[in-house]
């Protein structure tokens, strides 16, 4: 993905100013800042989502190989099948089993042959590293799940759409360490196949899972280099003070 | 307010400040040693043991604040450092003890000619100090001079090598070549000490150059 000069707000309120940045197919990407620095609304860029809020607007272009997705021929529909995204907040469908939950966006978009949804379900799962753990209850609740399962159930979600982005707001702030630690190896396993943007609070976090990483502060996107030049000698003061702990 | 992981980097400091003051003390009584020829320092090994004991608190502290506070930028390249620093701190000591051990072996070496061990001394303390104020004000201007001067070393030493094996051959009969050998022998087994001293002192170079900038060994 490019992004290209970048400008985004609500209203009157310019939130993201000038950003360029290329996101590496197949890497995983992450996005840190302290709070308010605008990571979690230029994720939602990505995929075309923060224009569904209220008074919100973005120019500039973003290109996902090589169409731009803020093109006006382009369907935003179309954007989120191919960028998938998931929450901060594990958000299965609360009145659907696990299996319809990974079916969800399949049937939406009007796919019938029950064989070839059953497939692309265990699949998924299995890309989620949750098939072992619920092959033999699919026909339970999605909320019945640990906060684990679900996020990965989430993740399952977006996998049976096979996307080619896959972006993650703060995926593991509501879980648990060891719940996160699956979701971190599931995201060096899915990075094989899969563009990995990842918003994250947790600098450790970004440390292990990334290979690139964006340091954002007030709207601007201070400095982008590879993780470990980032954490191990970054080229900016504010990058520096930040990573040591000294604002933010 | 001070970060728990800034109290284990003064820590750090502390401890690297310790062993400079210990390794000099060491490095200078081994010379005098050699130079007086009567004072054999009975508190080398003893520091040269107490410069490890305290490179090893170094490791123990540097593994503790790295799993425990995973630090980054430049407190990460400092601490990562300090693990190379002070082991090559704990070498000087080691080195100037088997000095002082060889001086034990060796007896008297009054009629030794002594020149070239005491200017590549003199060289060496340069070195050693540059090193240090290096290290306490993290400045990298005067490594290049640190450079130059261990490549000196590094030309005394071979050429003292070349001059022994030559006067060796010259001798004319076995009681000049063991009446010289002893000199030769000391000579070239302490120009060896402190030539790996200045090649330890070079890595503490390229050290504080990596915390400083973040790029290996200028040298390379």
């Amino acid at each position: 993905m490019k992004i290209n000069n970048l400008n985004v707000g609500f209203n009157k309120k310019e939130v993201l100013k000038k950003i360029n940045l290329d996101i590496t197919a197949k890497k995983v990407t992450a996005f840190i800042g302290p709070s308010g620095c605008g990571k979690t609304t230029l994720i939602r860029c990505l995929n075309r989502m923060h224009e569904m809020t209220q008074g919100a607007y973005v120019k500039g272009d973003i290109f996902l190989d090589n169409t731009n997705i803020y093109d006006q021929k382009v369907n935003p529909i179309t954007v989120k099948r191919r960028i998938g995204m998931v929450f901060q907040k594990p958000n299965p469908f609360p009145t659907m089993s696990i299996f319809d939950n990974v079916a969800s966006g399949l049937k939406l978009n009007g796919v019938k042959d029950k064989a070839l949804i059953q497939r692309i379900v265990k699949e998924s799962l299995e890309g989620a590293a949750l098939w072992e753990e619920v092959k033999n209850e699919l026909n339970q609740p999605g909320i019945s799940l640990s906060g684990g399962q679900q996020q990965r159930l989430c993740i399952a979600r977006s996998l049976a759409m096979h996307p080619e982005v896959l972006l993650m707001d703060e995926p593991t702030s509501a879980l648990d360490p060891i719940a996160s630690a699956k979701i971190e190896d599931l995201i060096h396993e899915l990075k094989k196949y899969l563009t990995i943007v990842i918003v994250t609070h947790n600098m450790q976090q970004a440390a292990r899972v990334s290979d690139y990483t964006a340091f954002m502060y007030l709207g601007e996107l201070i400095e982008f280099g590879k993780t470990k030049e980032i954490f191990e000698n970054p080229k900016k003061e504010l990058t520096e003070r930040y990573l040591s702990g000294k604002f933010g | 307010m001070t970060k728990l992981l800034d109290l284990g980097i003064i820590r750090i400091h502390d401890l690297l400040k310790n062993m400079m003051s210990l390794a000099e003390i060491t490095y200078v009584d081994a010379i005098e040693a050699y130079k007086k020829d009567d004072i054999i320092p009975k508190s080398s090994y003893k520091n040269s043991e107490k410069l490890r004991m305290l490179q090893e608190e170094i490791t123990e502290l540097a593994t503790e604040l790295i799993a425990r506070y995973q630090p980054v930028a430049t407190d990460l390249r400092f601490i990562k450092s300090s693990l190379e620093i002070s082991y090559n701190i704990s070498r000087f000591g080691r080195y100037s003890f088997d000095i002082v051990d060889l001086l034990q072996e060796s007896g008297p070496l009054i009629d030794c000619d002594k020149s070239s061990v005491l200017e590549m001394s003199k060289t060496v303390m340069n070195i050693i100090s540059i090193c240090f104020n290096s290290i306490l004000t993290q400045d990298t201007k005067k490594l290049e001079e640190l450079y130059e001067l261990e490549n000196k070393v590094d030309i005394q030493y071979k050429k003292f090598l070349r001059d022994i094996i030559q006067n060796q051959k010259s001798l004319k009969n076995n009681f000049e070549r063991r009446d010289s050998i002893n000199c030769s022998l000391t000579s070239l087994l302490i120009l060896r000490y402190l030539e790996r001293i200045s090649d330890h002192a070079c890595s503490i170079a390229d050290s504080v150059n990596y915390i400083k900038t973040g790029k290996s060994s200028p040298r390379l």
